[in-house]
């Protein structure tokens, strides 16, 4: 998955010649898709929220149940983002670095969380680890620890979801990476750690950055497969999105409303730092 | 062959005209079909599917019409939102009143959508309690839910109306003193309701999302409907049903839409099918679905408690009874008029700031 | 970088740590999925897709998923020519706008339909059915994939030396011309890329459909709300193997991006 940031514009030398309609044609096509697609429908979302009055909104914001749910949204994000930007560098390290057999086959597979469903992702999940089977049961006899309908296979699911965000933003940079370095650090015995962290680490950093973030910003949103997934406490296992999708069924659209706009403000914020981020290296 | 070819031509222009002319008397006798939607809860989907072309078949014979159906089945608060947003049903059949109450409000219903011997209300259930195949914890009724270390699963009645039900049979049963421990008062109620949610393990969205955790593993004893019980039975499903001496009888209502059933045209046969539902065929299949039948004749033939007035029309039955499915008489059951009826006691207890939506906020917000 | 042979016990233990983690978070799960689809037998599973309201869950999944597809494709191109060779006032917002749906909650998406068309809503009445009917269900999923195909291109647009549609220009071509023998077969990768992406996010929606559609069975209702309905039917052999046939045709999927994803590399 790419991520852009928008550069200076930069005009051709030459015009192009003039057709009646040419410019603003298709300036007008991207304006009415984007805004149409996308701006009226948050200003929607944000309007309905202030429709009872500023007050109203607010309070709907403070409700102890939209805190939890926003606040269990955030840390499963990060923890996920965490682990995941470990198992992603590792894994796109290994990927670049070493060869092995099964490899083009697990370089594939790196992609499933792109392609498959988000509600299948939850699904698999429920089957695979829930209470009545093998490895469920193993936690939850050995640790008292419920994996599927808790707050660990909130995270399980986000891992899945974000699997593949860090891997493939740090491996196109470590494939271009000097191969002169790395053979010169070889070279003067500096051992693999050493060659990992003063010379590959430095280089890879931004990009691991870029991954996390984005990773971040995908799990704040991730609805299809938690909703299978957390078993839907109130306070407990609800997450912002989940909650979200409960008061639009249950018609309560101003918590509805209000939820969304402060889970897309924390969304918003996020990927604004990722393009500021990416605009600092590029000038860098 | 000049000739062949004339008489070849006159010979099909006769022919169209007489089939043609054939095709409009036979027209004239049979009305044009027509769509019914028909928006539901979930769990009587496979009870509708057959009851559905029960009806095909009535109506075609009656009126010579063919009725096609599109069929919904989600949550309850899901389809009554739904159709007030929009969802242009002609015919809604849903878990509890308020959930009928919103699109009277909303000025889809007429107000008299209840106006017949059965309030609406075209099947019930109770709410009973499952435990595991055994009854390994021993559970005998609502009291042993409030022990320690039970853990109880219930859908929350925060998101789903459905859930409501559960909760106030628990509530009903305490404050009518059939539990044990607890006075048979307001404060007993609560009380019990307070020990009860601090067990409360997981509260899904929906009964039928409740009850598919309780069988996935999570959980000693579940707060259901007999009927999700019973579907969870015959789809292999292993455990026992608990019945408490108090409980609360479950009403479900059906009502036409009265707005798109004349924007369609179709008022005519969505009130022919919403009657049929009464019906002893359609309730037999409501009965074997495991839904208590509202018709007394069909009540009766299960075993249950019920006057069986003597000036009912005979009706041919086909539909067998099912001898799977034996409905227990409930010692204490009352209705939702003991808390005053939906009107008062939705308020109350389940809007904004209502005293069991607090509770439960308060117990579950500070674990 | 230089490929290395294993050779050392540590270099062991982090192959097969990483091989194990990736394993266990997604072969196992999709494995166990595959066993519960046949765990009693073809019959269920052949049933599930001889059901007409199945066959037509999928049939409209895959029209309207097509549509959106083509959709975002056209109008991604569009939109990210516009940003990357025009200059014009608001030229950043719009280009902030384009990663909104990336971190939007897909069932907000949905409700912004129902506010917008439902009934009461800001532009209903509608002169034919939107929500609840498929209009709703294809916006939606305009909506929710719409960044890919615009993020895929911009990049390659971006390193297009202008050289040669100036050159192109010079000689007389139109813009069409120019875009169609020059600009395309540079982009014909990314835009293809983004439209195996596009088609994949869409395929799979199920947060902002499941608020609109109103699971009409027959009619709209989609694979992925099938398979909800499904489980909570308990009819887990056809919640199943429609979310194994979903499956398949990801890793169909997986394959054609993998394929893309190596001839851009080879193309750079």
């Amino acid at each position: 998955m790419t991520h852009f940031s928008l550069p200076a514009a930069r005009s051709i030398a030459v015009a192009p010649p003039q057709t009646p309609y040419g410019v603003w044609g298709l300036r007008g096509a991207a304006f009415t898709y984007l805004i149409a697609f996308i701006a009226v429908p948050i200003v929607v979302v944000f309007v309905q929220g202030l429709y009872s009055g500023l007050d109203e909104f607010v309070a709907s914001l403070v409700r102890p149940d939209v805190v939890s749910a926003i606040g269990l949204s955030v840390w499963t994000a990060v923890l996920m983002t965490v682990i995941n930007t470990v198992m992603g560098t590792l894994t796109a390290y290994v990927l670049v670095v070493y060869r092995f057999p099964g490899k083009k086959m697990f370089n594939t597979l790196i992609d499933i969380p792109f392609a498959v469903p988000t509600l299948v992702i939850g699904v698999m999940l429920v089957v695979a680890y829930g209470p009545q089977t093998v490895i469920g049961a193993f936690f939850k006899d050995t640790f008292d620890l419920r994996i599927i309908f808790d707050t660990p296979g909130i995270v399980l699911a986000l891992l899945f979801v974000g699997y593949p965000f860090v891997i493939r933003t740090v491996q196109p940079v470590l494939i271009q990476l000097d191969a002169n370095q790395q053979e010169s650090a070889h070279t003067i015995g500096a051992s693999p750690w050493t060659t990992f962290f003063r010379i590959i680490f430095p280089v890879i950093r931004p990009a691991i950055i870029t991954g996390a973030l984005l990773s971040f910003a995908r799990s704040l949103g991730e609805f299809g497969s938690v909703v299978i997934i957390s078993g839907n406490i109130p306070m407990r296992t609800q997450t912002a999105t989940v909650y979200i999708y409960t008061q639009i069924e249950e018609g309560n659209f101003q918590a509805a409303s209000g939820a969304s706009v402060v889970l897309l403000l924390v969304s918003f914020m996020v990927t604004i730092g990722v393009d500021l981020f990416l605009r600092r290296q590029r000038h860098a | 062959m000049k000739q062949f070819k004339d008489i070849g031509q006159v010979f099909v222009v006769i022919a169209t005209i007489v089939l043609l002319s054939l095709r409009a008397v036979s027209a004239q006798d049979a009305p044009a079909p027509v769509t019914m939607t028909l928006v539901a809860y979930a769990v009587p989907r496979e009870a509708y599917g057959e009851i559905i072309p029960l009806f095909q078949a009535y109506w075609l014979e009656e009126t010579g019409q063919t009725v096609r159906f599109l069929e919904s089945y989600q949550a309850s608060g899901t389809q009554s939102r739904a159709v007030a947003g929009g969802f242009e049903a002609d015919v809604v059949a849903l878990a509890l009143e308020p959930d009928v109450t919103r699109l009277v409000s909303a000025g889809l219903v007429s107000e008299d959508w209840n106006a017949n011997e059965y309030d609406g209300m075209v099947s019930d259930s109770v709410a009973l309690l499952a435990v595991r195949a055994g009854n390994p914890l021993g559970i005998t009724d609502w009291g042993d839910l409030a022990a320690a270390g039970v853990e109880v699963i219930t859908p929350n009645p925060a998101t789903s109306g459905g859930a409501r039900w559960n909760i106030l049979a628990a509530y009903g049963a305490a404050r009518r003193g059939f539990v044990e421990g607890f006075d048979g008062t307001d404060e007993g109620g609560i009380g019990f309701l307070g020990a009860l949610i601090s067990n409360v393990e997981v509260l899904d969205r929906d009964a039928r999302e409740s009850f598919l955790t309780f069988e996935r593993g999570i959980g000693d004893v579940a707060i259901a409907y007999e009927n999700e019980y019973f579907a969870g039975i015959k789809a292999g499903g292993e455990y026992d049903a608990i019945y408490p001496r108090s409980t609360i009888l479950i009403e479900n209502p059906v009502a036409v839409v009265d707005t798109y059933v004349d924007l369609h045209g179709t008022r005519e046969v969505a009130e022919a099918f919403v009657a049929f539902l009464y019906t002893q065929d359609a309730q037999r299949v409501f009965a074997s679905n495991g839904f208590r039948p509202v018709n007394p004749v069909v009540a009766a033939d299960y075993g249950l408690d019920v006057e069986v007035p003597a000036d009912l029309p005979d009706e041919t039955v086909t539909v067998e009874i099912n001898p799977d499915i034996i409905f227990p008489a409930i010692e204490d059951l009352f209705t939702i008029e003991e808390f005053g009826g939906w009107g008062e006691a939705q308020p109350a207890y389940f809007g904004e700031d209502g005293t069991i939506i607090a509770l439960i906020t308060a117990i579950k917000g500070a674990s | 970088m230089r490929e290395l042979s294993p050779r050392s016990l540590p270099a062991f233990i982090l192959i097969g740590f990483v091989v194990l983690y990736a394993g266990m978070l997604m072969v196992i799960p999709f494995l166990t999925i595959l066993y519960g689809t046949f765990a009693k037998g073809l019959e269920p599973i052949i049933a599930t897709f001889q059901d007409a309201s199945v066959q037509h869950a999928l049939l409209v999944s895959l029209l309207l998923s097509v549509i959106a597809v083509a959709v975002n494709a056209l109008f991604g191109l569009i939109t990210a020519w516009v940003l990357v060779r025009h200059r014009f006032t608001g030229r950043k917002f719009l280009d902030a706008l384009v990663d909104i749906p990336f971190v939007f909650a897909t069932p907000i998406a949905g409700y912004a339909v129902l506010v917008m068309f439902g009934r009461g809503g800001w532009f209903s009445p509608t002169l034919f059915p939107i929500v609840f009917a498929y209009p709703a269900i294809l916006l939606v999923k305009i909506f929710v994939a719409l960044p890919f195909v615009t993020r895929e291109i911009q990049p390659v647009l971006e390193a297009l030396p202008p050289d040669y549609e100036e050159a192109a220009y010079t000689l007389g071509a139109s813009r069409w011309t120019t875009f169609r023998r020059i600009v395309l077969p540079e982009i014909r990768t990314a835009l293809l890329y983004g439209i195996v992406l596009t088609f994949a996010r869409v395929i799979g929606e199920f947060g902002a459909v499941s608020v609109v559609a109103g699971a009409i069975e027959g009619y709209t209702e989609t694979a992925t709300t099938f398979i909800f309905r499904a489980l909570k039917d308990r009819d887990n052999t056809g919640g199943y193997s429609v979310s194994v046939l979903l499956c398949i045709l990801s890793v169909v999927i997986l394959i054609v991006m993998n394929h893309l994803r190596h001839r851009a590399l080879d193309q750079r």
